[in-house]
């Protein structure tokens, strides 16, 4: 079988049918009220799909449900017993953007390299992922700024681009392949006809784009320090600590344990969703809180996603879906935050370079010759003194962020928590 | 799993969110993105309202007290014995021995219900529900000067005005949605102005901030318009166009002396002159305000003066102005307009009114009680000298939400007989004879009317758990059981006679509601549209009514025995008296326990550090908390929230009340502070 197919679009409720008769199927479906949700779909006859809006809440929602039982425990005659709940239904996601893909992939690298976490692993690989690139982004949609989107070129194990009146089916996996091959009879192979055509559809998908957001730069001025700190204690007048930043994000995954009691003697250990955004998220036993104040709780949200992600896993947590640019309460959004500290960065360059320099001198990577030879050649070049430091084969990108997540001090048990 | 749209059961911005339901149970929660004011946000407690549903302490089955112990019983045995008691001291002692508090919580086909049981059965008129204790000030207030006293505009309409009054509500913590429509107006170079006594969130992005002494609103009231006046701000035509009693109001003004904003308010005279100016010479200005303003002996006259402004300038009547009292409880302005109050039957319609009781005595087949009610506060203080001798509780916590909790407790345990219905066993619970099991709003229909009079729906997502029943079934069970057949099939059969009796419901039926966000009243037809701003054009009144108000001082002020001022509020993480937000564990996580805010420097004094234990004494009791050292409250001012039954602030308040509204002073009184060794 090739791995570009055709399905005409007259075909695809067929196709989900069965589907959902094997698998459960979540879909983004436009409900009565208007709401567009990724919804389990077991009849295909009443439902309005909808692959135009992008979903309310991201489809991870079903990988890190907001509220979960890890295991059972039970008190009998002075001891207690333990049952594991294991999440094990095989799950076809349809109708994914590219960029909730993408933070799919991000998840799998937190839920895979440090600690296994099996709750996460086995939902995911019981899941298929479906993907449908999106040819009209939405108003604040920036996934191309953040390479996310709007298409993939692999990654996916199915990817529908719509023809119009047909999809155009590109095979990705073995789960994927797996799909269509059981049934075949729906598809036809595809012609360079049709391969032209999705190239042309993405061109001009590409072209639509509201928002250019530079992620790279903000991130670069995060890691060299570059940041005006007073832009936080500004956020923190309007941030109101909601939480819903992290919650509508597709890549955020912090949680939080506890165990909840059902009767006397039995009850579960539950994990819920967390928030960095809360109060409670970093308090330590004891009642200190390293994060106490709402600014030094917002710095670290954007800190995390685009600073710290950039170092452990090459690229901003940020994926550019542009759900928390809609919700949040006073405007505290990626979009604007980038976009101000690319302005305000500029203003703050030089006093920064020397907090930065200082920084690095204290913690011994470099000497003060070394700073004082940077700062002149970074004066000519104009170059920010972390990439100067960089281009100069002093220090690398890894040891400057080192550093400076050192400085800030940032607990390691909040690391581990999220 | 599924998901099941429904009104949010804390505030009263009424938003919307889907309960998603998996096997029978509640497992999580998303908000709507298309409702208009959820906008696919809700805040911390909507995002974890779930939780509390399947919590293990929920009341499953009836309890009955048998040697003094509250024990499991049947519904058979609870109904029958409150059947009996009731009648029984309602035979001996009169109707008028008996009292009822009906719920904010609760829809507003359930307070219809009741303020119908109570009227049709008990024969009396004794019902009343929290909103005495938070807007009656503004039902009395807003009543007098515009007609009606709900929010004149719409929380949508914030988003458009050019300059926006915040006093007495922290609006960001209290209701956020409202506030997130305040930056979004400042999004658009909107000006804000706050005033209040603690440095609330708000104030850091205002572009006025006035902080006056606690209790003293009608100074800087009657300032700002002795300023807008001399300075001829005001809107002349639309005052003779529009209002009356005009002349007398001037002159007693010309009377106040300006110099008492300063030393009275504790203002800088400039800073209110800036704040008129700014008030007053826009087309588009708001006036949002709350709890601060209504919960002192002077509430019905802060309201008043709130209305008087609004009027001088011109700014009611028409779109994005208006005066916004900002109603706490989710269905508080419902529970009003039901009239589970002991003077208006449902729409304020006046008992007193003949021919009203007229009206409803043919639909309701049974001739009404003319008496006029006792308030929830009298009713209270009625208990203690036996005036009234038995209690219906429907969802509300008064031991713990009144003031005084030592004099509510006293009162309540002097009752002969008392009956509760609530999801949990709550303070007053505990007391009962009686405890039904009601169900959740995740276990019922019905609606909810958000502070913005839009009446939305509140839909069923699962069976009650274990035996419990909704509230609107226990009052039909009941009343059946008393002579008097109550058999409707469904809340959208209560409402249909709602509708009938109730011109501002008129044209709210629940298959109206369900393909758009709700109905705004007045909606007095099937085929009306609803009204988003009330006033248009004209007053409900007719013409809008200048009262003259004078200054009165709170009840308590500090002296050297008690020489803080206490005030006491809610935070944003709980609701009221924690029986709900509490047991949910993010929010229980992040606002653990109870806590007094108080100035550094006040901290510095009395050699207490963030975090430590303070001795909280008042003349009425003391409570020990946690300091929390902050800028937010002046000196020789505490704050403290009243969530948190371990530490009631509600020991330390007073109970003396407005003499109109008969709202309690919760927002004042005097205390001393001890070091805890
Ligand atoms: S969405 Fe906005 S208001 Fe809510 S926590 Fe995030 S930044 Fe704060
Ligand atoms: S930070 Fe905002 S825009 Fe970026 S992925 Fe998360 S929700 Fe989407
Ligand atoms: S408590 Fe109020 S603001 Fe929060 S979700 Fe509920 S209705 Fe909305």
């Amino acid at each position: 079988m090739p791995d570009e197919l055709i399905l005409n679009k007259e075909h695809l409720t067929s196709f989900l049918r069965k589907i959902a008769r094997e698998h459960r199927l979540i879909a983004p479906v436009k409900n009565r009220y208007g709401d567009t949700l990724f919804e389990e779909v077991s009849c295909l006859d009443d439902i309005s799909l909808d692959l135009e809006s992008r979903p309310a809440m991201p489809p991870t929602h079903f990988l890190l449900p907001q509220d979960e039982t890890l295991f059972r425990y039970k008190r009998e005659d002075g001891q207690y017993y333990f049952s594991e709940v294991l999440p094990e239904v095989s799950t076809v996601l349809f109708g994914l953007r590219s960029c909730d893909l993408w933070a799919i992939f991000l998840l799998d690298m937190v839920f895979e390299q440090d600690f296994k976490d099996p709750f996460y692993l086995n939902r995911r690989s019981n899941t298929i992922l479906i993907n449908n690139p999106c040819l009209e982004p939405m108003k604040n949609c920036f996934c191309k700024s953040a390479g996310s989107g709007p298409f993939l070129t692999e990654g996916y194990d199915l990817q529908f681009t719509d023809l119009g009146d047909r999809f155009l089916v590109e095979i990705g996996r073995p789960k994927g392949k797996a799909l269509v091959e059981k049934w075949d009879y729906f598809f036809v192979p595809a012609t360079n006809k049709d391969k032209n055509k999705q190239y042309e559809a993405i061109l001009e998908a590409e072209s639509r784009f509201q928002q250019v957001v530079d992620l790279n730069t903000a991130s670069l001025r995060f890691i060299n320090n570059e940041v005006d700190e007073t832009l936080w204690e500004e956020l923190a007048t309007r941030c109101q600590g909601c939480g819903a930043c992290t919650y509508v994000c597709p890549t955020c995954h912090c949680f939080n344990i506890a165990d909840r009691p059902i009767s006397e003697t039995e009850g579960e250990r539950i994990r819920t969703k967390d928030s960095c955004a809360l109060p409670g998220f970093t308090r330590l036993a004891g009642g200190h809180n390293p994060r106490q104040k709402r600014s030094q709780r917002i710095r670290r949200r954007f800190y995390h996603k685009l600073a710290f992600a950039k170092e452990k896993y090459h690229r901003s947590s940020c994926v550019g879906c542009g759900r928390c640019v809609e919700v949040c309460f006073g405007h505290v959004d990626m979009i604007r935050v980038v976009e101000t500290i690319c302005e305000k960065a500029e203003k703050r360059s030089s006093a920064a370079s020397l907090q930065l320099g200082e920084i690095l001198v204290n913690t011994g990577l470099i000497s003060s010759e070394e700073l004082k030879t940077a700062l002149e050649k970074q004066a000519t070049t104009g170059k920010p003194l972390g990439t100067q430091f960089i281009d100069d084969g002093l220090l690398t990108r890894d040891e400057i962020g080192r550093a400076l997540w050192h400085q800030m001090n940032i607990p390691s048990t909040a690391e581990t928590a999220d | 799993m599924h998901r099941v749209l429904t009104t949010c059961c804390f505030c009263a911005c009424g938003c919307n969110l889907y309960l998603e339901v998996e096997d029978g149970k509640v497992v999580g929660v998303i908000p709507s993105k298309q409702h208009p004011i959820a906008r696919g946000n809700l805040c911390v407690k909507g995002w974890n309202i779930f939780e509390f549903v399947h919590h293990k302490d929920r009341l499953r089955y009836p309890l009955i007290r048998k040697n003094g112990r509250l024990e499991e019983a049947n519904w058979e045995d609870a109904l029958g014995l409150i059947a009996r008691r009731l009648s029984e001291i309602k035979e001996k002692h009169g109707p008028e021995s008996l009292g009822v508090f009906s719920s904010a919580k609760c829809t507003n086909e359930e307070n219809y219900l009741l303020m119908k049981f109570t009227r049709t059965v008990l024969k009396t008129n004794n019902i009343d529900h929290c909103a005495r204790l938070c807007h009656s000030p503004s039902v009395i207030g807003l009543g007098n000067a515009f007609g009606s006293s709900a929010m004149t505009n719409s929380i949508a309409e914030l988003a458009g005005a050019e300059v926006i009054l915040v006093t007495g509500s922290n609006t960001t913590e209290q209701h956020p949605q409202i506030a997130r429509f305040i930056f979004d107006a400042l999004e658009r170079k909107a000006k804000l102005i706050v005033v209040d006594p603690r440095r609330i969130a708000l104030s850091k992005v205002a572009n006025v901030y006035l902080q006056p002494r606690l209790g003293t609103d009608i100074i800087w009231l009657n300032g700002m318009m002795k300023i807008i006046m001399e300075e001829g701000l005001h809107d002349d035509s639309f005052v003779s166009m529009r209002t009356e009693n005009f002349q007398a109001f001037t002159k007693h003004l010309e009377q106040f002396d300006l110099e008492q904003v300063e030393s009275i308010c504790g203002i800088p005279l400039e800073g209110l002159r800036q704040a008129a100016r700014m008030y007053a010479s826009v087309k588009r200005a708001v006036i949002i305000y709350s709890m601060g303003i209504t919960q002192h002996v002077s509430g019905t006259d802060n309201v008043q003066s709130i209305a008087n402004l609004a009027m001088l300038t011109g700014h009611v009547e028409q779109e994005f102005t208006g005066v916004g009292p900002l109603r706490g409880q989710n269905n508080v302005q419902g529970a009003c307009d039901m009239g589970a109050l002991p003077t208006t039957l449902s729409g304020y319609q006046n008992v007193a009114d003949a021919g009203v009781r007229k009206k409803f005595e043919r639909v309701w087949k049974c001739e009404l009680p003319v008496a006029p009610g006792m308030t929830g506060t009298d009713m209270v203080h009625g208990a203690l000298d036996k005036k009234i001798r038995a209690m219906f509780i429907m969802g509300e916590n008064p031991v713990l939400s009144h003031p005084d909790v030592k004099t509510t407790r006293n009162a309540i345990e002097r009752l002969d007989f008392l009956a509760v219905s609530d999801i949990f066993l709550t303070e007053t619970a505990e007391l009962a004879d009686v405890v039904l099991p009601a169900a959740s709003f995740a276990e019922k229909d019905g609606t909810f009317t958000s502070t913005e009079r839009r009446v939305q729906r509140v839909r069923q997502a699962i069976p009650p758990i274990g035996s419990c029943k909704a509230d609107w079934q226990i009052i039909c069970e009941l009343s059946s059981r008393m002579a008097y057949l109550m058999d409707y099939e469904s809340p959208a059969e209560i409402m249909e006679e709602i509708a009938m009796l109730t011109p501002i419901y008129g044209g709210i039926y629940h298959g109206r509601l369900e393909n758009r966000w709700g109905l705004f009243w007045p909606c007095p037809s099937r085929d009306h549209p609803g009204t988003p701003f009330l006033h248009k054009g004209s007053f409900a009144r007719g013409k809008g009514h200048f009262e003259c108000v004078d200054y009165r001082p709170p009840a308590e002020i500090p002296d050297d025995e008690y020489p803080f001022y206490l005030t006491t509020g809610r935070i944003y993480q709980h609701w009221h008296t924690g029986s709900i937000s509490r047991r949910i564990t993010m929010l229980s996580r992040d606002e653990p326990d109870a806590f007094v805010e108080m100035n550094p420097v006040d901290g510095r004094r009395l050699g207490v550090r963030d975090g430590k234990p303070v001795r909280v004494i008042s003349r009425r009791g003391e409570i020990t908390v946690g300091a929390r050292l902050t800028e937010a409250v002046p000196e020789k001012m505490v704050f403290i929230p009243f969530h948190f039954h371990e530490a009631p602030a509600n020991i330390l308040t007073h109970d003396k009340c407005d003499p109109i509204a008969r709202i309690p002073e919760f927002k004042v009184c005097a205390v001393r502070l001890e070091k805890v060794q």
